[in-house]
């Protein structure tokens, strides 16, 4: 199969019952997305299939074919959201990072007005579980690295 | 944050991202029941399907020694790697297939079969309903010790009042979001990456089970995404990994997934407790005692570990007569260990929803009463053994009061309000045998280098030691460089676990590198023909009159320090306040106040990222986290963590208000305490006692309310008829 990850063309040889991570990981080497409970639960191993966050646990890599994935590799030099994370201690073991850093990213552009209200920013963060941070790290940099004007 | 900028970009290395070439992936298959004997396996067809390197059984495995415990019994029964002739828990291991790939060995460890004759299996400590022990050699009850006299009969006769209640402390899952890793590269060194707490330590477990010298094994521990108390053991997983890879001469790794650590991995707390106070009119604390009864599982992995809640008994009271015991029950469970604040928040919530109790029945402030009781000088010998080092108890209440605001949500609004408040007095850095850590600082032409036998397992060592070790020496921070969790690079050391890192390790590279300067300054004076008295050290540079000498000329330069020290007593004050749905039992937070003494803090973006982290660990006990077993110890959880719960940004109280006291350790160069364990000891007690406060007033019994506080459980407490049957946790 073909694969179009981070823009670029990937050839991928690999059984259907492959999920979109494993392939992601073991076959593009792109090790940056984590595997946290493979039921699609915790949110570690999102990815965005054509801008939307999806769980790449979940999704095989067949389906993925003739879709644009984005992972956290992929992330523009200048996004601002690895800086926030980093400036307001939004991580601390770094294992759910790139899913959350993925779930905003696909939330920021689909509606950066998602951090203006704290119950909304609560229920989109709510997706994917940290373990360390208590998440007011997440929260503070979630709103950092939304768009000023919008 | 140092590594931040890695991590967030997709770039960090844990276990499961190295890239080994050749490298096989092991699966295990494992008991589907918490109890049985193991008459046979079939491995045949499972031997003949694709990309099948190996399947090995314990008979496989016989010249491999045992699973080291960690907090064992003086006669723990053997603990193979491989289950043989029986199984104890649900999830104990009793293959292992070794496969080109992960698929292919989950496919043939399917392929497995197993002839399992049921046993009856017990979930619960204690004697009731046992009716087969699990070892034939070894009582079911495996440990039970003793701490303080007992409490005179005339204490409990002639008291005012005597508090008499009984808790539990479910069984708790510590789901660091990475679960256990390990990749063997076997050789003449064997080469060990591992997602762990205690490198040295499982190169001695590792060495010792397979007869080889220390030094013919490295572990290495990459980046590691959390651990909590559960990654510093030796698992019997990773002695079968260990033994794959030197029976195939390849490298062999298990990347243990969500369900096998939810059903077969060790679990935290595990404790029915029953505890009694007596106190006078005025509700002075006469005497307590705190019996623990706790299901550690089917191997001794923890067994001594209830020690540390019967130790902490006295918490921040000063009370005569203090008397606790602990008895460790075998269960057929997978091994209770290690937790975030290991036998701390068990103690604490004990004493502490005692305590209220108490001021709820002589109708005092809660807060005045524990004022009343407070340990005010130090150091304190408590009855069970404890020697407090420093505080100011009440201080820290004062704070938390403030922060608090008790008197503004009395009737201030429609629905049931509680407020409660819970004090802690808790220890860090360890027990003797891992009271010292090593540090070193190397010089060379290119900077410092700061050795410590400390692991992170995502605290920020490399920031917090790194500027540590800078502002001893006076230089810039990015000319230090950390290394640690590598055991060929670090010669010794204890790990990571008991709030102990900056309190052992900080105080080990602080020694180091001033014996680095004293050093380099009798260096120069010889080359000067001076005495070191004569030689100041100016920020990395040597100086004598006017002559001067950038310690680097001297490189290669090398000072090592062992730092040994008494363990320290952080201490704290936590404040909840709740809003009760009466209809539906749902707990909202309004308010959540922590105020913690960690002596000196030497990063206070760490520390508070330490606290608020262990906040939301401490909301999972107490709001909704709990392993679900039937009375037989298998799991009810089949829907993994939509049925086990952890805390989201959902969870986390809105008003959320954290502060510091600050009372230097005296047994500390430093002045540390530690700081990784706080939130989950007082969170628990403080959220229970305010939801206790909001059901008084309705007739609402809080002797029913337990961990977790589901709707459920709040609802019967104020009366629901419980309607079905709930399996214990």
């Amino acid at each position: 199969m073909e694969l179009d990850v981070n823009g670029a063309r990937h050839e991928v040889t690999a059984e259907p019952r492959r999920a979109l991570a494993d392939v992601l990981r073991d076959d593009l080497g792109l090790t940056g997305t984590h595997l946290g409970c493979e039921h699609g639960v915790c949110g570690t191993c999102t990815v965005l299939l054509d801008g939307e966050p999806v769980r790449s646990c979940l999704v095989l890599a067949v389906q993925a074919v003739g879709h644009e994935v984005r992972t956290v590799e992929g992330l523009a030099e200048d996004d601002p959201l690895p800086g926030a994370f980093a400036e307001h201690h939004a991580l601390q073991c770094g294992f759910c990072t790139p899913g959350f850093l993925m779930l905003l990213r696909g939330a920021l552009d689909e509606d950066p007005t998602v951090v203006d209200d704290d119950g909304r920013l609560d229920a989109l963060l709510a997706s994917n579980l940290c373990r360390c941070t208590g998440y007011e790290g997440i929260r503070n940099a979630a709103k950092v690295a939304a768009p000023r004007e919008h | 944050m140092r590594g931040d900028d890695r991590l967030t970009r997709g770039r960090g290395r844990y276990t499961a991202d190295l890239h080994v070439d050749g490298c096989l992936e092991a699966a295990f298959v494992r008991s589907p029941v918490p109890h049985a004997d193991l008459l046979g396996i079939d491995t045949t067809a499972a031997r003949d399907m694709p990309g099948v390197a190996a399947v090995l059984t314990a008979d496989d495995l016989t010249d491999v020694g045992d699973v080291p415990t960690m907090f064992g019994t003086d006669d723990s029964p053997p603990w193979r790697p491989l289950a043989a002739d029986r199984v104890r828990h649900e999830g104990e291991a009793v293959a292992m297939v070794v496969a080109d790939d992960r698929y292919r060995a989950e496919d043939a460890a399917a392929a497995v079969r197993l002839d399992l004759r049921r046993r009856p299996g017990h979930a619960a400590p204690g004697r009731a309903g046992r009716t087969d022990r699990l070892y034939p050699d070894h009582d079911d009850l495996a440990l039970e010790k003793e701490f303080g006299p007992p409490v005179a009969d005339a204490t409990w006769t002639n008291a005012h009042i005597v508090i008499d209640s009984r808790y539990r402390q479910q069984l708790l899952a510590p789901t660091s979001l990475e679960a256990r890793a390990i990749l063997v590269e076997p050789g003449a060194l064997l080469t060990v990456h591992c997602s762990h707490q205690y490198p040295h330590g499982l190169r001695t477990g590792i060495a010792g089970a397979f007869g080889l010298a220390e030094d013919d094994v490295r572990v290495i521990v990459p980046d590691a995404g959390g651990a909590f108390g559960s990654k510093s053991p030796t698992y019997p997983e990773y002695l079968a990994v260990v033994a794959a890879a030197r029976r195939l001469q390849r490298p062999v790794r298990w990347i243990e997934d969500r369900t096998e650590a939810l059903t077969s991995a060790s679990r935290g707390r595990g404790q029915d407790q029953h505890v009694r106070l007596a106190a006078d009119a005025d509700g002075r604390i006469l005497a307590i005692d705190l019996q623990v009864d706790a299901d550690i599982g089917a191997h001794p992995l923890g067994a001594a570990l209830p020690g540390q809640t019967a130790l902490a008994a006295s918490e921040a009271y000063a009370v005569g007569e203090v008397h606790a015991t602990f008895r460790s029950w075998f269960t057929t469970t997978a091994p209770t260990y290690a937790y975030r604040g290991a036998g701390r928040p068990e103690a604490a919530y004990a004493v502490e929803r005692a305590v209220d109790e108490l001021a709820a029945a002589l109708h005092l402030d809660p807060a005045e009463l524990r004022r009343r009781n407070f340990v005010r000088e130090f150091p304190y010998d408590t009855p069970t053994g404890r020697r407090y080092d420093s505080g100011d108890y009440a201080a820290c209440l004062d704070r938390c009061l403030e922060l608090l605001e008790p008197d503004r949500w009395r009737g201030a609004r429609e629905r049931p309000t509680g407020v409660g408040i819970a004090c802690y007095v808790e220890r860090s850095g360890g027990e003797p045998g891992i009271l010292e850590e090593y540090g070193s600082v190397t010089v060379d032409p290119s900077g410092f280098t700061a050795r410590v036998g400390t692991s992170s397992t995502g605290q920020p060592h490399h920031t917090v030691f790194a500027q540590l070790v800078a502002d001893r020496l006076g230089v810039p921070a990015d000319t230090v460089d950390l290394v640690e969790g590598d055991t060929g690079e670090v010669p010794e050391g204890h790990g990571t676990f008991a709030s102990r890192s900056t309190q052992m390790g900080g105080a080990a590279l602080a020694g180091a590198a001033d014996a680095l300067v004293d050093e380099a300054r009798a260096q120069a004076a010889d080359r000067w023909g001076l005495t070191a008295d004569d030689v100041a050290w100016d920020k990395g540079v040597l100086r004598a009159g006017t002559r001067e000498l950038p310690v680097a000329e001297l490189a290669p330069l090398h000072a090592e320090h062992r730092f040994t020290s008494p363990p320290a007593f952080p201490y704290g004050s936590y404040g909840a306040v709740v809003e009760i749905d009466p209809e539906l039992g749902a707990v909202h937070l309004l308010r959540l106040v922590a105020v913690d003494d960690y002596g000196t803090v030497l990063d206070h973006t760490a520390t508070h990222g330490q606290t608020l982290g262990s906040i939301a660990q401490g909301l999972g006990q107490v709001l909704i986290e709990g392993v679900v077993l039937d009375d037989e110890g298998a799991t009810v959880m089949p829907d993994g963590l939509l049925d086990y719960l952890l805390p989201t940004a959902a969870e986390m109280p809105r008003d959320l208000r954290v502060d510091e006291t600050a009372v230097p350790a005296p047994d500390n160069p430093l002045g540390v305490k530690g700081a990784g364990e706080a939130g989950c000891i007082g969170v628990p007690p403080a959220v229970v006692n305010a939801v206790a406060d909001a059901i008084r007033p309705l007739g609402g019994d809080p002797a029913r309310l337990r961990m977790p506080l589901t709707p459920q459980v709040v609802w019967e407490a104020l009366g629901g008829e419980r309607s079905d049957g709930e399996g214990r946790g």
